[in-house]
């Protein structure tokens, strides 16, 4: 076979590609009732509606810090729950520590998790709890078992098990073995990993706050539905100073605990 | 006191490793263990510890207080009991490596400490003491608070040796102690383990002949899964031969030889009459 050939037959291959992939968006586009002459017609509105938002209602913010301190603590304590949680789920899952059975049970419970967005088990949670924080923390700790479990467990299956051995081989008894050979080595990851979950959770914890967690996230909710859009608008800059504070926080600390480790 | 008796040890998929070996080691000898690789030696070691089951035959393991212990048989917290008297070195060191050197020696006394204590207070000021002055007998006690990953090879191969000793065991195992280290640090850590084998016995897996030869008290040989050679610390050329087959003579052609100068006819000093280069006729 020649090059050209080679050549043109990759061509045509592209084209398929490009062609079934175009193919798709156009189906998923009309299916979707997609309507770009809509957009047209609704920017104008649009903008009228950003002249209701502005100026933010200055006066809201201060009772807005109580709510926004509540999304905090929320996302706080459900990362603190859920990276002890973890850690104990890290443990079962990682193969130098437990018996194959259980790391291959363990690794299940956490791919499932993973799988599982929180917001299903807020809704879950609300419909056996009721409204309020309490299901907005279980549904977020359970959040973080998913990712902080694996992300633990990875560090963990990286210790020598010789190391784990040499402990083993003075006499230490099981938990011995993991205070003193397996908790030292990981715990920098395990900080940074879990600094990393708290800046995630504070986003979440405003969206599970829209669903009905409390927090800044039922304010924005509740002022878009009675039309205070100026208050709004104040909850959407609160939002964004709470995000844009906590990634500094979690990157100063992070820096700080364990400057030599990345984020993976 | 320890004894192999006549153990044996199989892969799962039943490919026989040790093919019955059998030792009586006692208080004062200080052993040997040499072979070629792949004969069985670290997994005899780690049959004389409990690490590894044998897979017929026992070891028993005689404590402080003369209670005879049948590792093979014990588990739990008898094993681990056993376990706090028999001291090990790694040839990795096998420490934890973002511990402080005095952490990791204090790590020696897990098993005689209540561990619940362990787990969430630590250890006390009398052990801290007692680990640095144990520290200070392999003397590294002035690198006691650095993190044992910086440490060099020869230092760490002292904290292990520190917290082997800070066990306070009946016996010293030690899997190719010297096998990382450069030759000065090997002999370095040769002459701590000498005077310890007056207190307890000691049985080593070497490499060198020359260091077991110099060192040891008993040199036992396996080879191929079995007791080959076992007595007195004299090893002939002819063992050696036996022991490492063909291996051995090619290690020796390779060896470099100490010659002495006078033998180099470069190195010849030009005023020696009669031998070495001659001054090029004029």
């Amino acid at each position: 076979m020649d090059y050209a050939r080679y050549q043109r037959k990759k061509t045509i291959r592209k084209i398929w590609v490009v062609a079934g992939l175009g193919f798709a968006a156009y189906w998923a586009a009309v299916s979707c009732k997609v309507d770009f002459s809509a957009l047209r017609r609704g920017l104008p509105k649009g903008i009228e509606f950003l002249g209701f938002m502005f100026p933010p209602d200055l006066a809201a913010l201060a009772e807005l810090v109580n709510p926004a301190l509540e999304t905090v603590l929320l996302a706080f304590l459900a990362t603190v729950f859920g990276a002890i949680l973890s850690f104990f789920f890290a443990l079962a899952a990682a193969s130098n520590v437990s018996p194959p059975w259980l790391r291959n049970a363990s690794r299940f419970l956490l791919a499932t998790e993973r799988s599982l967005p929180e917001i299903i088990l807020l809704l879950l949670l609300i419909s056996a709890l009721g409204l309020g924080p309490f299901p907005g923390v279980i549904a977020m700790s359970i959040g973080c078992i998913g990712m902080l479990g694996r992300l633990f467990g990875d560090a963990i299956e990286e210790i020598n098990p010789a190391t784990l051995e040499s402990i083993q081989s003075v006499g230490a008894n099981r938990w011995q073995v993991i205070r003193y050979g397996v908790v030292p080595q990981v715990l920098p990851s395990l900080i940074i990993n879990t600094i990393f979950r708290f800046e995630v959770n504070i986003r979440l914890s405003v969206l599970l706050g829209a669903v009905g967690a409390g927090g800044i996230g039922y304010e924005l909710f509740y002022a878009f539905r009675l039309l205070e859009y100026q208050r709004a608008t104040s909850a959407i800059l609160v939002i964004l100073a709470l995000v844009f504070l906590s990634e500094k926080l979690s990157g100063l600390l992070r820096k700080k605990v364990a400057p030599e480790i990345k984020l993976r | 006191m320890i004894e192999a008796r006549n153990i044996t040890k199989s892969t799962k998929e039943g490919v026989p490793i040790l093919k019955g070996i059998s030792f009586k080691v006692e208080k004062g000898e200080f052993v040997g263990i040499l072979g070629p690789s792949g004969a069985g030696k670290t997994l005899t070691m780690r049959c004389l510890n409990g690490l590894t089951q044998p897979t017929t035959g026992e070891v028993v393991f005689t404590d402080h207080r003369n209670h005879a212990i049948n590792l093979t048989r014990s588990q739990g917290k008898e094993l681990r009991r056993a376990r706090q008297q028999i001291g090990v070195i790694f040839q990795g060191f096998n420490l934890v490596k973002r511990l402080s050197a005095i952490d990791n020696v204090l790590i020696g006394q897990l098993g005689n400490i209540n561990w619940l204590r362990s787990l969430f207070y630590g250890f006390t000021d009398r052990e801290a003491l007692l680990a640095l002055e144990t520290l200070e007998k392999v003397k590294v006690a002035h690198l006691a608070h650095r993190t044992v990953g910086s440490l060099s090879g020869g230092e760490m191969q002292r904290v292990a040796i520190a917290r082997a000793m800070y066990q306070q065991p009946a016996i010293m195992l030690a899997d190719e102690p010297i096998a990382n280290l450069d030759p000065s640090n090997a002999r370095k850590i040769m002459q701590l383990l000498k005077p310890l084998a007056e207190e307890m016995p000691i049985i080593g897996v070497f490499h060198q002949p020359e260091i077991i030869t110099e060192f040891c008290t008993r040199i036992i040989a396996i080879k191929d899964g079995r007791v080959v050679r076992d007595g007195g610390n004299g090893l002939t050329r002819a063992e050696m031969l036996d022991i490492y087959g063909a291996e051995w003579s090619e290690m020796e052609a390779h060896r470099p030889r100490e010659t002495p100068p006078t033998e180099n006819p470069l190195h010849q000093a030009p005023s020696a009459p009669g031998r070495g280069l001659r001054p090029l006729p004029a």
